[in-house]
């Protein structure tokens, strides 16, 4: 029993249990709640769709704003060149002096034209007389922004702007975007080169305040969303949720129970359709319970206005029957039959009332401490003149089973004299074992008897009402063909079972299994319904499950 | 044995059936058909004993059982076609003695009918105390000081088979045998419902038994003597 071991093993920390509750809390709200899985697929999805869109028109608007810099810079470092260009172009003699006079001209030419860079750079190409001009306005120099690449570009071209993108050190730690460009200028066969450098980061802060702008009106897009959404659904669901409400309570039999309806649309259509089938479904049910109450309740009448004449009869047929001494053969034998017959009559009618009760759920169950071993003792003791008539010896064996348990004794008592009637009529003289035993949860009670047993599709009628196996054996107990239903009624209203194996030459098995406490459920059969000394089977019979007489147990 | 009993049941075929029964067993049975006039036949008959049915047309057997009692304690076995809980015990309640479920065995009846009838077994001269009470099994009679205290014959025959053993517990199966005459597992209730009317009559106060006292889980045993 995997369900029983799973017991038995010694429970998890309860620190541990809330843990795993508070982790399973949300799948539980998720699995449970239709509002709270709409809103979050909704509000998931719309933050996705506003992740893309916020991420396209954070860099389309990035790119146009960094392209219309640059386009600026380019034109910025475009007249500073021209302006670089033209004081160079003055030039009239070419000594160092001279070229030095003209170059810091031409960069103070240069840097009022260039509009507001950062930095400032002006070098000789290698290879060319002139110095070096560094210009401070960087930590760490112009110089070290300019990369190879784009040095190399501008010393092989003899004309044109380069420019590249860098990264400009604002600080111990941080640098901002910036912008370089090259110029190359020629003045006399001496190329020089111009580079300018400007700073974009108010190009970043525009695009910071962009993102933020789209970050915070996203997020209050989706507050909204998730707002409108819970809201949305709400008015949806709850008609949803009345129905459901109130499905459950027809489900547990409250018939009258109806949904508001409400309006015009298709959820007042949806509640009013279910009303109108609410109300099919109480009338059909009424009109059964109704109609099986009114046959149970005839049956019960019957049974009882029976009663009156059938005494009257019982007691004429008994004075015959002590009489029958002093009259002819064939009226004395008349009345001999008249009486069994009168006496199986009673029985029947007995019976029928009983069944008719069961039917109508009115038996009462009055339980009392109850031995089922003592209840076999006293059932064998009780069938004892039968089993000697039969020559058939009957043994109790009780492994287990000495508890007292609560039950309806005199119902108990009716099964287990019927289970052993039946075993000593079809038990062809052979030796009845009657076993008695218990598990902690079920106490059992076998009737074993080594007859001619059954084929299977008999095993499976026997708990039929009036079902015989062989309606011409003859039989020696006059038994109403009630009894087997009643037994089973009987343990199935404590909460039992009742069940039978039988084989065809083996005999038969009945096993009535009663749970130890009405409110426990039980667990396996302490005394097995396929008896331990049954004949080793054919393949085929193996297989063969044991009947049952087995129903779910249905509370009262 | 003979005993003039009364057969109030509206079958007639039942009723001259039942009537047949006794005569064979040496009884003289009176008939009367209907509630309203049992009191009247009851009068004009002096029955010793009273077999009821329970469904009578007019007034039903309950209410002819509670008429009888009001003025004597002669015994009522009630015939029953139910053997409901309610039926039977709003029966004896009313003060039946015993009860015989249709459809039953005549010899069944006249068992019932024989327990009824025979005499308290009387020790001459005994008088026997249980709690401050003096039942006197010759005289019949019930004293507490000098009052006399009206019983049944079946009560009187509970008190003195309890009072007879002031030792001994009975148990409702040895009650049922020994005052209703049963000898195989009858119904309890019996028991029950006529220590119930027993106690009201004979205790001071019924809430608190000092005559009837019951032994939890076993039966009743009688209250010390005082």
């Amino acid at each position: 029993m995997s369900s029983g071991a799973t017991a038995g093993r010694p429970l998890p920390g309860t620190r541990l249990l809330q843990a795993r509750r508070a982790a399973t809390a949300p799948v539980h709200l998720w699995r449970r709640s239709l509002r709270v899985r709409t809103v979050a697929v909704t509000v998931l999805l719309s933050t996705v769709a506003l992740l893309v869109v916020g991420e396209v028109l954070s860099v389309s608007i990035s790119g146009g704003l960094y392209k219309d810099r640059v386009h600026q810079v380019l034109g910025f470092s475009a007249r500073a060149d021209t302006a670089a260009q033209k004081v160079l172009g003055t030039a009239t003699a070419f000594d160092p002096t001279t070229l030095g006079a003209l170059q810091q001209n031409a960069i103070e030419q240069a840097r009022t034209a260039a509009g507001t860079p950062t930095g400032l750079a002006w070098q000789s190409s290698p290879g060319q007389s002139g110095s070096v001009l560094p210009q401070a306005g960087i930590p760490g120099g112009v110089e070290a922004v300019i990369s190879p690449d784009l040095k190399r570009a501008v010393e092989n071209a003899p004309t044109g702007q380069h420019w590249q993108a860098v990264a400009l050190p604002s600080g111990p730690g941080q640098v901002h975007p910036g912008v370089v460009v090259g110029e190359p200028l020629q003045v006399g066969g001496n190329q020089y080169e111009l580079y300018l450098v400007y700073d974009l980061s108010d190009v970043q802060a525009t695009l910071d305040f962009v993102q933020r702008t789209l970050l915070i009106g996203g997020a209050a897009l989706l507050l909204l969303i998730g707002a409108v959404t819970t809201v949305v659904v709400s008015l949806v669901v709850r008609p949803i949720k009345e129905a459901a409400l109130v499905s459950e309570e027809l489900a547990d039999g409250r018939l009258e129970q109806r949904i508001p309806e409400r309006g015009e649309d298709v959820v007042a259509t949806l509640a009013r359709s279910f009303n109108r089938m609410a109300d099919g479904l109480q009338r059909q049910i009424t009109q059964l319970a109704n109609l099986s109450r009114v046959q149970q309740r005839f049956v019960s009448d019957v049974s009882h206005e029976l009663r009156t004449p059938l005494t009257t009869i019982r007691l004429a047929s008994d004075v015959l029957y002590d009489g029958r001494r002093a009259l002819d053969p064939p009226a004395a034998r008349s009345a001999e039959l008249l009486r069994d017959q009168v006496e199986r009559f009673e029985a029947l009618l007995g019976d029928l009332l009983e069944i008719s009760r069961m039917d109508a759920q009115a038996a009462d169950v009055a339980g009392e401490p109850t031995n089922l071993v003592e209840l076999a003792r006293e059932a064998i003791d009780a069938l004892a003149n039968l089993a000697e008539e039969m020559g058939t010896p009957v043994r109790l064996v009780t492994p287990g089973g000495h508890v007292e348990i609560e039950v309806d004794a005199r119902r108990i008592a009716r099964i287990v004299r019927n289970l052993l009637a039946n075993a000593i009529e079809h038990g062809d003289g052979r030796p009845i074992v009657v076993t008695v035993d218990s598990s902690a949860t079920a106490v059992g009670l076998g009737v074993r008897d080594h007859g001619a047993g059954m084929p299977q599709h008999h095993a499976d009628r026997v708990f039929d009402r009036f079902w015989r196996a062989d309606p011409s054996r003859q039989r020696r107990i006059g038994g109403t063909g009630l009894g087997l239903a009643i037994s089973l009624e009987d343990a199935l209203l404590h909460g039992g079972s009742l069940e039978v194996w039988s084989r065809e030459g083996d005999g038969t098995n009945f096993v009535l299994t009663l749970p130890r406490s009405p409110d426990a459920p039980m667990i396996g059969r302490p005394v097995p319904i396929e008896p331990a000394d049954a004949l080793p089977s054919a393949a085929e019979a193996a297989t063969h499950r044991p009947p049952t007489g087995r129903l779910p147990v249905v509370r009262r | 044995m003979s005993g003039r009993i009364l057969v109030v049941d509206d079958d007639t075929a039942l009723s001259e059936m039942i009537g047949i029964v006794l005569r064979t067993e040496g009884f003289d049975p009176v008939f009367c058909a209907d509630g309203a006039k049992a009191l009247g036949a009851f009068h004009g008959a002096k029955p010793d004993l009273v077999l009821l049915d329970l469904m009578l047309p007019g007034v039903d057997g309950i209410q002819v059982c509670r008429e009888i009692r009001a003025e004597s304690g002669v015994p009522v076995i009630m015939l029953t076609a139910k053997s409901d809980t309610t039926d039977v015990v709003l029966g004896l309640e009313s003060g039946a003695d015993d009860y015989v479920v249709k459809p039953f065995d005549p010899k069944e009846l006249v068992a019932r009918i024989r327990t009824r009838l025979r005499p308290v077994p009387a020790v001459a001269g005994s008088r026997l105390r249980i709690g401050d009470l003096v039942v006197d099994a010759a005289g019949h009679e019930v004293l507490r000081g000098e009052t006399h205290i009206q019983l049944t014959p079946l009560e009187f025959d509970l008190l003195h088979t309890l009072a007879a053993k002031p030792h001994q517990v009975f148990t409702r199966e040895m009650l049922l045998e020994q005052v209703w005459g049963y000898h195989y597992k009858a119904d309890t209730r019996l028991v029950n419902v006529h220590v119930q009317r027993l106690r009201a009559k004979v205790e001071v106060d019924p809430e608190n038994p000092k005559i009837v006292t019951t032994v939890r889980g076993v039966g009743y045993r009688a209250g010390a003597a005082v």
